[in-house]
This record gives C-alpha cells, structure tokens and sequence, in this order.
C-alpha cells in the first residue's frame, strides 16, 4: 500500500482556471453569434484570426521561453475572442493579428504570464489599434441583417457611418428605435452591439458565480446616474456604445480588478465616472477603453487601502 | 427561526456528494478489536508516563498510563488482556510516540468504577477533577485537555459554554449521530461542564443539515437549566471555535493569541462533553468514542471504537477496502491529518477514517494566481491569501507576520476555492510553526 502523505485539504473545488475561461467564453458566444448574424460572414473572419493569432502567439512564446506551456487554460482564447469582439466589422484581416499580438505578448507574456499583467490585454490592444489606426478602427458598417422589428432607416449601403454615440452627447437618439439598441441594428463594433445578447452572457456569468455583481452594477449604475447629472439620457448612456460590453467582460478581468469587494466598488464607480468624464466632456465620442485601462492602474492603489477587518483585531478585552 | 452564521466561508458539501451521505443513515454500532496500540500523547501537552510494562494483566479502565505536567491527562487500557509491548511507534503527526500494545482476551472485563452521581447534584468542584481522572481531551479533533480548558484564570468569569455540534466538516456523521440518539447524555455532560464553570448559558450550536439531531437535542433540552439549542447555517467552518463564537454571541476572541475564556465563553465538542457525563454519571474513563469510517470502504458506517484500533482494523470492521487506497485521512477532508499508512491508531480526538481511491489522491499542479478573489471571500479571518502566498514564495516570513498570518485557523477553505490549485493553506501552516518556534526561542 502506498499511501500519499499531504497537508489538508485534501479534495479541492472542481472549479479550475479552465473551467472560469470556459464560463467566460459561454457567457461570450450569444454576443459573438450576434455580431456574426448582424454584420456577415467578414465579421466571422475577424474574430477568427484574432483568437488564432492569440493562441498562437502565447504557444510560441511560451515554447521559445522554455516556459510551461498553458494555453489549456483558454485564458488566450478569452483574451483573443474579446479582441475580435472590439474590432469594427469590416476590419481588414491584419489588425485583429495585431491586436492579439500586442494584448498576448506585450502586456500578457512580457509582464509575466497570465495573473501578472497589470492591464487587461485586450483593451490595450484595442487602444493601441485605436491610436495607430484611428479611421479604421471607428469605421463601422451598418449591419447587413437586422435583428426584431425595426424602424431603423439608414441606408444599406452606407460604408461609414457615425454610431449613435455622436448623437447621445447631444442628449438624443436620432432615428434609432430603442429595440435597435436593444438588439444592435446600427453601427458598431462587432461584439458591442447586440445588448440582448451581452445581458444574457452577463446573466449567465451571475449565475455560475463566475463573476460578482459589485464591478457591473456600480460601473453601469455610475454611468447612468452620473450621466442623467451632467444631462445625458441614462438608457442611451448605458445602450450606446461599448459601456454594456466593456462593463460585463472586460472590467470583470480578474487579473485588472481589485480583490476586495469593496474595492471593486470604487473600481466600477471610478470606470463610470470616466466615461461619463470622456463622452460628455472630452475629445473622443466614446471613453470605455481608456476608462477602464485607467482604471487597471489605480487598481494596485486601490488593493493597498482596502481591506477587511482581521477577526479578533477590534477592542482589546477586559 | 433564526439562523446563525459568520461572515466569509465556503460550502464544499456541494461538491464532496457522497460525503455525508454515505454514512449519515448508519446508527452506531460497536467494534471491539483483537489489539489496540495506544499512543501517549494523544492530547496537547507533555506525553502520558506509562505505569504498566511487557506482561501485564490489565482490565478495561484501568489507569495504564499517568498524567504528566499540569495540563497532561491519564490514559487508560481500552481493552482487557494482556500488555504485549511498551514501545516507541510512529504514528499519526510528525514524531514517533511512546506506545502501549495490549492484546485482549475477549471478555471486556472492567475495572470497578466509582460513580459520583448526578450532574445536577455532584459537588460542583468534584467536576473538573473527575474530568481530568477520566483522561477527556478535546473530541472534536483538538486534543486539549479538558480539565484544562474548564479551568480559567480567576479572572476570567464563564457566562457561556458552547457546545459545538456544528459538524461542518466533510464525510463526518458521527457528532450527527450521536446526537440523534444520545441527546440526553450529552446535554448532562454540558450541565455538568457549566456547572463546574459557574455559566449560566448553554447554548449548542447545530448546523441545519442535521434536522433529526436539532429535533432530538431540542425535545432533550426541556427543563434543563440555561440551555439553548441554536440552529446554524450550513457553512465551513462553522465548526471553527472562533466563528462558532462569533456566531452564536456575537463576540470576537481577541487576536494576537487570545482564548475563548477572554470574551467569557468555553467551547466543547459534544463528543466531549458526552465523555464528561460518562465519567461524572458512570465514572467511566475514555476508552472508547464514535467514529465515522467511510470514502472507499465496502459499508461505510459510525462505529463505536475502542481508542488504540488500528485504522486497518477500523476498516476491516466496515467490509474492508472498495477501492485500492490512495490516501487515509484522520477526520474530515479539509483539515483531516494523512495517515503514513493503515497501522497507525485512532486516538481520543480520531472523529472520522476516510479512505480516497488513487485518482483522488493524486496531487494537483500549482498554477499561476489569477486574482479571482475567491480566497479573499472565503478566509473566515478576513486575511488576504493571495498576498501571504506571494510572500511566502518571497519567503518574506516578517512581512506575513503583519499580514496576521498568525491569526489563520488554517481551516483550508482558501486552498479548497482556488481555481489556480495555489497551495495555500500548507504555506501557512508552515510558516506558523516556523514563527512559534521564534517565539519559543526568544
């Protein structure tokens, strides 16, 4: 008989990195279908070669590093599909490459491997493509099929178009219904679009307890009461753009956020507030990304002020 | 009906279905084993002195080994026979310990026993010296000695003895079923324990998983003088002495090395206090208590064992193995102390042997923390895991030490949460031992 000798515990949870990866692309595919259906085959191109790349990139890297080898861990998967989702549909192949290049060895690999990086990889990849490439990056098409009844009236073949966050800082919807924001039959990047689509995923995200509430309800809540303050309509606030997208999947990071509760409170508060800070007062239209990549740096600061009482350090008895 | 809890804590019941299940059905039932080898420092404190040697004839009862230093208790023969070696052995824990084998000669002859009556009326002073004459240690996996416990400074009043049937742990069923059919022997023994203090409250903190044994103690509990049944939530580690107090009085026991007796409170397991109405009614010594055998064994069950049987025989007693074993454990699966192998004995504080098949034995690989915060929500405490662990990779033992690594109950819920398979819980035992070795030292 040969025994193992080890320390409690001795059976562990069966939930694994792999498995929350997995909830993470579950809670993913309605918002990807979605942007495939909206905006055609093109769209389906884009997400591909990001997550491919993503996953190639970390293989190679980890192989010439001599590094053990983790892309089982779909963290790559994760980070890739999400730089695809971030892309405008009609983006030529190359730059969703870049981007997962950029998020995968740039801020992924080089800082150290999955759990170290101190930015969401994704959302710089989305902002250096943003910087480099700004005409590309915010040329949208409109959809090629619509989704639900719809009043919508742009012209099909408009190439580009402004999205509706142009209209929002004047404090209008122009000629969108309020089910085409619902369902993403406008402009847009290809995963940001379909709000239906992201509540599901973030619902289904609430319900195997991948992620807490905390980052969502206070990053979206800021938005919407912050925004009605400074004179913004607080639904269009939350359904234009990529708030719902960013909110959901890309401030819920693990890796970027605070661990504290309460800290990731003040985090999704400070992510609303600098959106609402760059739509309403600043030069670009939208503020998601930069938002929360600023975000990602206070989080340090934030897990240094925040923590919980240690049990038995109140009053000193008797 | 209001439930009782603490803050933080993981439900790993959810996860280990055949736990619990597998034996909470099964009554008591007696084992009587051929040998037992019984080790001296089955309690916390200085090793017991043997006083019986290679030959001799001893009766089940009788007083084989004597209390040393003033917290140690006496052992005693949990068989009639003869005693065949006096030897050092290893045995569960990191040292050998000196041992005391005796081979039975199948009558279960006992010692006379001198009764001191009922816990109500027995001299209140004649209690806690009765408790130490019966060797009672902490039944619930803690080992101290009880006498010890029920003895605070003077300075020190007790309002409260908690009794803990909490049985948060997983596998365990055996506080579940002792107290489903001894509720009154066990409430007599809390009399006695809150007698000997001077509490006026007792209260017993069950978890709602076990309904049968909160209906039985609560219809036991009429007329009885102080004593409450209170129901839990079912949460690990409810059965934590700290969150078992926090829970039930809302009092936290101070850090930095502080005990119960500081916020008023004396905490039992009802095993124990079981072991007390034993010796008070019947003055019977510990040679036997309940043990929940079960994981890969043909009829897992909750047998009565004589302190000393082998794990082996304990499983032999259940049908024998199911499965090739891959790992024995001493208790449930998240605080459970491995066994080296199927000869070491089941001791005072021995609640459950579970036997893991190979594949659930098998170690996992550590990967890199994601931050998921999982630990952070499940650390009873309210430490920071995560940031101890990177630390403790640093060997920054100074700089965990402000981190109140000290206050850890090394209960293991952020080890069992973490979906990176950090080892977490064994570095910070490590490290405890390591800055009470310090402290010793200086």
């Amino acid at each position: 008989m040969n025994l193992r000798l080890s320390s409690g515990p001795h059976i562990l949870t069966r939930e694994s990195t792999r498995t929350l990866m997995l909830d993470v692309l579950i809670a993913l595919a309605p918002t990807t279908a979605a942007g495939v259906y909206l905006f055609g085959l093109h769209a389906a191109w884009v997400i591909a070669v990001a997550v491919v790349t993503a996953v190639a990139a970390e293989f190679i890297w980890q192989t010439l590093m001599k590094k053990p080898v983790r892309v089982g861990d779909l963290s790559a998967v994760v980070t890739g599909l999400i730089v695809g989702l971030n892309m405008p549909a009609a983006a030529p192949l190359w730059m969703p490459a870049v981007g997962s290049l950029v998020a995968i060895v740039l801020v992924k690999q080089l800082f150290g491997g999955i759990g170290h990086n101190f930015m969401n990889p994704a959302m710089v990849a989305r902002a250096f493509l943003l910087a480099s490439w700004p005409a590309r990056m915010t040329s949208f098409i409109h959809p090629v099929r619509l989704l639900g009844a719809s009043e919508a009236t742009f012209g099909v073949d408009a190439v580009a178009s402004p999205t509706p966050l142009v209209l929002l800082r004047g404090g209008g919807r122009g000629s969108f219904a309020i089910t085409d924001f619902l369902f993403g039959n406008m402009p847009g990047s290809i995963g940001e679009v379909c709000k239906v689509a992201i509540l599901i995923g973030l619902l289904y995200l609430l319900v195997v307890r991948a992620i807490t509430w905390h980052v969502p309800v206070f990053f979206l809540g800021t938005v919407a009461g912050l925004g009605w303050l400074v004179g913004l309509d607080p639904v269009m606030a939350l359904l234009s753009g990529g708030v719902l997208f960013g909110a959901v999947f890309m401030a819920t990071d693990y890796v970027t956020n605070p661990m504290q509760r309460i800290g990731q409170c003040i985090f999704g508060f400070g992510c609303g507030l600098m959106v609402v800070v760059i739509r309403k007062y600043g030069a670009y239209p939208e503020g998601v990304t930069y938002a929360i990549l600023l975000m990602n740096c206070v989080t340090p600061l934030i897990d240094r002020f925040t923590s919980r009482r240690v049990y038995g350090m109140v009053k000193q008895h008797g | 009906m209001k439930k009782f809890s603490f803050r933080g804590g993981i439900h790993p019941l959810q996860d280990i279905k055949g736990g619990k299940a597998q034996t909470r059905d099964k009554a008591i039932r007696d084992f009587v084993a051929e040998t037992v080898c019984i080790p001296m420092n089955m309690h916390i404190g200085a090793p017991s002195n043997p006083i019986v040697k290679k030959g001799d004839h001893v009766q089940v009862g009788q007083m084989i080994a004597e209390a040393v230093g003033g917290i140690g208790i006496p052992v005693h023969a949990s068989l009639s026979g003869e005693v065949i070696e006096v030897a050092s052995k290893q045995m569960l824990g990191t040292k050998p310990s000196m041992c005391i084998t005796i081979q039975g000669n199948g009558q279960d002859d006992w010692v006379e026993l001198t009764p001191l009556g009922d816990v109500e009326t027995v001299p209140a002073e004649a209690i806690v010296p009765a408790i130490k004459a019966a060797g009672i240690c902490g039944m619930g996996g803690a080992c101290f000695p009880t006498h010890a416990k029920l003895t605070p400074p003077k300075d020190k009043p007790i309002d409260i003895v908690i009794l803990n049937g909490a049985e948060c742990e997983t596998y365990l069923t055996a506080d579940h079923r002792l107290m489903m059919e001894e509720p009154a022997h066990i409430l007599a023994g809390l009399r006695a324990a809150m007698r000997a203090v001077g509490a006026q409250r007792g209260l017993v903190g069950i978890e709602d998983n076990k309904p049968e044994a909160i209906e039985a103690m609560t219809e036991a509990a009429k007329g009885l003088t102080g004593v409450e049944i209170c129901v839990l939530k079912t949460k690990y580690p409810q059965g934590g002495e700290k969150q078992l107090i926090q829970a039930l009085t809302g009092r936290e026991v101070p850090a930095r090395g502080g005990l119960p007796y500081d916020v008023g409170v004396n905490v039992l397991n009802v095993g124990t206090a079981y072991a007390i109405a034993d010796a008070i009614i019947y003055g019977k010594p510990v040679v036997s208590r309940i043990t929940t055998v079960t994981g890969c064994v043909k009829e897992p069950a909750n047998l009565r064992l004589r302190i000393g049987t082998s794990f082996k025989d304990a499983v032999e007693a259940c049908g024998g193995y199911s499965e090739e074993p891959g790992k024995i454990f001493a208790g449930g699966s998240m605080t459970g102390i491995a066994a080296p192998n199927d000869e070491v004995s089941m001791t005072k504080a021995n609640n459950g042997i579970v036997v893991l098949n190979e594949k659930d034995s098998k170690a996992h690989e550590e990967t890199p923390c994601i931050r998921c915060a999982r630990c952070i929500s499940a650390c009873p405490v309210g430490l920071s895991p995560y940031q101890l662990k990177v630390n403790y990779k640093l060997q920054k033992i100074d700089e965990m030490e402000k981190q109140h690594v000290n206050e850890c109950i090394l209960c293991g819920a952020c080890s069992y949460v973490c979906p990176a398979r950090q080892q977490l819980t064994p570095a910070f035992k490590d490290v405890k031992e390591i800055l009470a070795m310090r402290r010793a030292a200086k």
